[in-house]
C-alpha cells in the first residue's frame, strides 16, 4: 500500500443509483459509501448485474447518481455540468475497456494520441508523450500498426497506453483481462501493477477473475448494491 | 487542424461508400455549375453589352417576316443613330454540319464599327471590304474548322435557295472572354446579288437592321423614332436593345431562369438526402466509437464538428471534381453548348460560378451532416459502451 493511502482520491457518500424500466424502479446501488485512497489499486468483484459497471460509470462521470455525492480528486462531480465533466474526464481519468475499443482506422500511435488532441500540446510534444506511453506498455515497435495487425493482448496494451498518455490520476479498468488468454491477461495485469507501483496511478478494476483481483491491494465485493469484503479464496474455489 | 487526419481517416473508412457519395455530388454539381454558368454568362454578356448602345430592328410580326433593305438607309438617317447595317441570318450548312453555325450577311465597312468589342487586323479588314465574296470568321470557328486566310468555304443555303462560295479574308478575336468567336460575316451585297439573279422574293430584303446609337441616353428616343417612322409602312418595325433581342431567343425555350433554379434546387435537395443517408449509415456503424470518444473527453460539440467535418470533406471533394473540374474542362476544351448559335457566345464557366459551386458543396456537406452530427452528439456514452462491454 502507498504511504499516502489515507488521502481519499475517490469518495462515494451515500450514493444510490436506480434505473427505470417501464416505470419500474430497479435499484442498483443503495446508499453506498466508499473511499479509495490516492495510489491504491482496488479490485471490484461481484455477480453480473451487481452494479460494478454502474460504479465505474458514476466515478467516471458518465452517469449521475440518483442520490448521494461523488468526489474525485477533490471535485464534486454532482456540481459539474456535462461539458465540465467531459473536460474533467479528459484531464483526470483514463478508462480501459474489456474489448479495448480502439478506433480500427487509426494506428496504435494515432489511437494513443486521441486524448492529447484535446490538450494544447504541440504536434511534437504529443508525439513525445505517445512514444513514451507506448514504450511503457512495451509497444514502442508497434506504433504504426493498426489494431487488426495486433494480438488481443497488444490491443489492450495500446488501450492502456491511451488511458495513461495524458497522465491521469485515476485509471478505471472494466474487465481488462476479460477477453484475453491467460498469458496476455498476466501481461496486462503486470502492466497495471507496474503503473500503480512505479507511476502511482490509482486504479479501480472491475473483474470476475479472482486471480486478477489478487493483484490488487484491496478487493471489494459488490452484491445487491452494497460493498462487502471479498473472500477471494472462496470465490476462486467457487469458480 | 489537428483533427483533420482523424476526419480524413473516417472519410476513407468505407472507401466505396465515400466514393459513390463523392461522385454523385461531383456529377450533380457539374450539371448545376453548367446551368448556373449559362445564367452567369448571359448576365455577363448583358453587362458587357450595356455600354455598347446597340439596337436591333426587326419586323413587327417577328423574325419570320423580312424588312426591305431601304429601311437600313432610313434607320441610318434617324437622329442619334451612329452606324446601321443590314444584318441577315443566312443559316447555311457547311459540309456535314447538322446545326449551322452563326453566319450573317452584313456590311463589311460597318459591322466592326458596331461590334467594336471584336478585333480584326486592319489589313484583313481591308481585304474583306475589297472582296465581294470575302468573309471574316472568329478565332474559335476558324480553329474548329481548320480555316486559315485564303481558304474557300462553301455554305449550302437552307433558308435561302442559294449557295455561297466565300473566301476567308480575315479572322477576328474578341476583347472579352464572353465575346462570341464562332461567327462568320460576309457581304450582304453578295447574297442579294445571288437572290436577284434567281429573282427570289428574298432579294432586296434583310432579316434585321443592326445599329449603334451615339449614346446610351439616345436609346429610348431612337427606338421610338424608328418604330414610329415605319408604323404606317408595309413593314412596321419593332426595335429593341441587343440584350432584349438575345433574351427573346432564350425565352423561346420558356422561363429558363426559373427552370434552371428549380432544377438546381431539386438536385441540391436530392444530394443532401443522399449524402445525409450515407453519413447516417456510417455513424450507425460507429455508435461504439462515438461513445469511446465521448468517454475519453470529446465533448458533444467536438463530436458534432467531427461528423460535420467528415460530411463537408466528402462534399468538398465532390465539389472540387464537379465544379472546379468542370471549369478546367471548359478551359482546356472548347465545348459549345448553346442551342442558338450567334446568340450566346462561346460557352465557359466563370470563376465566380465555379467557386460558387464549391461553396454550394460546403453547404451541401453541412446540411447533410447536421442530422447525423446531432444524432452522434446525442449518443449516450453508457448505452453506447454497453453494446460491447
Amino acid at each position: 500500500m502507498p504511504n499516502d493511502a489515507n488521502v481519499a482520491l475517490v469518495e462515494l457518500r451515500d450514493v444510490s443509483k436506480d434505473y427505470f424500466r417501464d416505470e419500474i424502479r430497479i435499484p442498483v446501488l443503495a446508499d453506498t459509501s466508499l473511499q479509495i485512497a490516492r495510489g491504491e489499486f482496488v479490485a471490484v468483484m461481484g455477480p453480473s448485474g451487481s452494479g460494478k459497471s454502474t460504479l465505474l460509470n458514476l466515478v467516471s462521470g458518465l452517469d449521475r447518481p440518483t442520490t448521494g455525492t461523488i468526489i474525485v480528486d477533490g471535485d464534486d462531480l454532482g456540481v459539474l455540468s456535462e461539458s465540465q465533466i467531459t473536460r474533467w474526464r479528459a484531464r483526470h481519468l483514463g478508462i480501459i475497456f474489456q474489448l479495448y475499443n480502439l478506433i480500427q482506422v487509426l494506428t496504435a500511435f494515432e489511437n494513443v494520441e486521441l486524448p492529447l488532441l484535446l490538450t494544447p500540446l504541440s504536434r511534437r510534444q504529443r508525439a513525445e508523450h505517445v512514444r513514451s506511453a507506448l514504450r511503457i506498455v512495451g509497444l514502442g515497435d508497434r506504433m504504426d500498426h493498426y489494431p487488426r495487425q495486433l494480438s488481443g493482448g497488444q490491443e489492450q496494451r495500446v488501450a492502456i497506453a491511451r488511458a495513461i498518455v495524458n497522465d491521469p490520476v485515476l485509471l478505471l479498468a472494466d474487465e481488462p483481462t476479460g477477453n484475453l488468454d491467460a498469458s496476455a491477461a498476466h501481461e496486462v495485469l503486470d502492466l497495471l501493477v507496474q503503473l500503480n507501483a512505479e507511476f502511482h496511478k490509482t486504479i479501480i478494476m472491475v473483474t470476475h477473475d479472482p486471480k486478477a483481483a489478487r493483484r490488487a491491494h484491496r478487493v471489494l465485493h459488490l452484491e445487491k448494491g452494497t460493498f462487502n469484503h471479498a473472500d477471494i479464496d472462496a470465490l476462486e474455489a467457487a469458480r | 487542424m489537428k483533427f483533420l487526419p482523424l476526419i480524413w481517416k473516417n472519410v476513407m473508412r468505407n472507401e466505396l461508400r465515400s466514393l459513390f457519395t463523392c461522385m454523385s455530388i461531383a456529377v450533380s454539381l457539374f450539371l448545376v455549375t453548367l446551368l448556373y454558368a449559362y445564367m452567369a454568362m448571359q448576365a455577363e454578356i448583358a453587362e458587357n453589352n450595356k455600354g455598347q448602345n446597340r439596337l436591333m430592328v426587326m419586323h413587327q410580326s417577328g423574325l419570320t417576316a423580312l424588312l426591305p433593305l431601304q429601311h437600313v438607309d432610313r434607320v441610318r438617317a434617324v437622329e442619334g443613330v451612329k452606324v446601321a447595317t443590314a444584318w441577315n441570318w443566312f443559316g447555311g450548312k457547311y459540309k456535314d454540319d447538322r446545326i449551322p453555325f452563326a453566319q450573317f450577311a452584313t456590311d463589311p465597312k460597318l459591322v466592326f464599327q458596331i461590334l467594336d468589342d471584336l478585333v480584326v487586323p486592319p489589313d484583313q479588314l481591308a481585304a474583306f471590304e475589297r472582296d465581294r465574296t470575302g468573309c471574316v470568321v472568329g478565332t474559335k470557328i476558324a480553329a474548329e474548322k481548320g480555316w486559315k486566310l485564303g481558304d474557300k468555304i462553301v455554305l449550302k443555303g437552307d433558308i435561302y435557295p442559294v449557295d455561297l462560295e466565300l473566301t476567308v479574308r480575315g479572322i477576328y478575336d474578341g476583347k472579352t472572354e464572353s465575346a462570341d468567336r464562332k461567327m462568320l460575316f460576309f457581304n450582304w451585297l453578295y447574297l442579294d446579288e445571288l437572290l436577284r439573279n434567281r429573282r427570289e422574293v428574298f432579294a432586296g430584303m434583310t432579316g434585321t437592321v443592326f445599329l449603334k446609337t451615339e449614346s446610351t441616353d439616345d436609346i429610348p428616343e431612337v427606338m421610338r423614332k424608328i418604330d414610329s417612322q415605319f408604323a404606317s409602312s408595309d413593314a412596321p418595325t419593332r426595335t429593341m436593345t441587343e440584350q432584349a433581342f438575345r433574351q427573346m431567343f432564350t425565352e423561346m425555350l420558356g422561363n429558363v431562369r426559373a427552370f434552371i433554379r428549380n432544377t438546381a434546387l431539386a438536385v441540391v435537395f436530392s444530394l443532401i438526402c443522399v449524402a445525409a443517408n450515407g453519413m447516417a449509415m456510417a455513424l450507425r456503424e460507429r455508435t461504439r466509437e462515438v461513445a469511446v470518444l465521448r468517454s475519453i473527453g470529446f465533448g458533444r460539440i467536438l463530436v458534432m464538428s467531427l461528423v460535420l467535418g467528415e460530411a463537408v470533406a466528402i462534399a468538398v471533394v465532390g465539389g472540387v471534381i464537379g465544379s472546379l473540374g468542370g471549369k478546367l474542362l471548359f478551359m482546356l476544351f472548347d465545348i459549345t453548348l448553346t442551342a442558338i448559335p450567334g446568340m450566346a457566345g462561346g460557352f465557359y464557366i466563370p470563376w465566380s460560378t465555379a467557386l460558387g459551386g464549391l461553396a454550394l458543396a460546403v453547404a451541401i456537406g453541412l446540411a447533410s451532416g447536421v442530422v447525423p452530427a446531432w444524432q452522434a452528439a446525442r449518443v449516450s456514452v453508457v448505452d453506447g459502451l454497453r453494446k460491447v462491454v
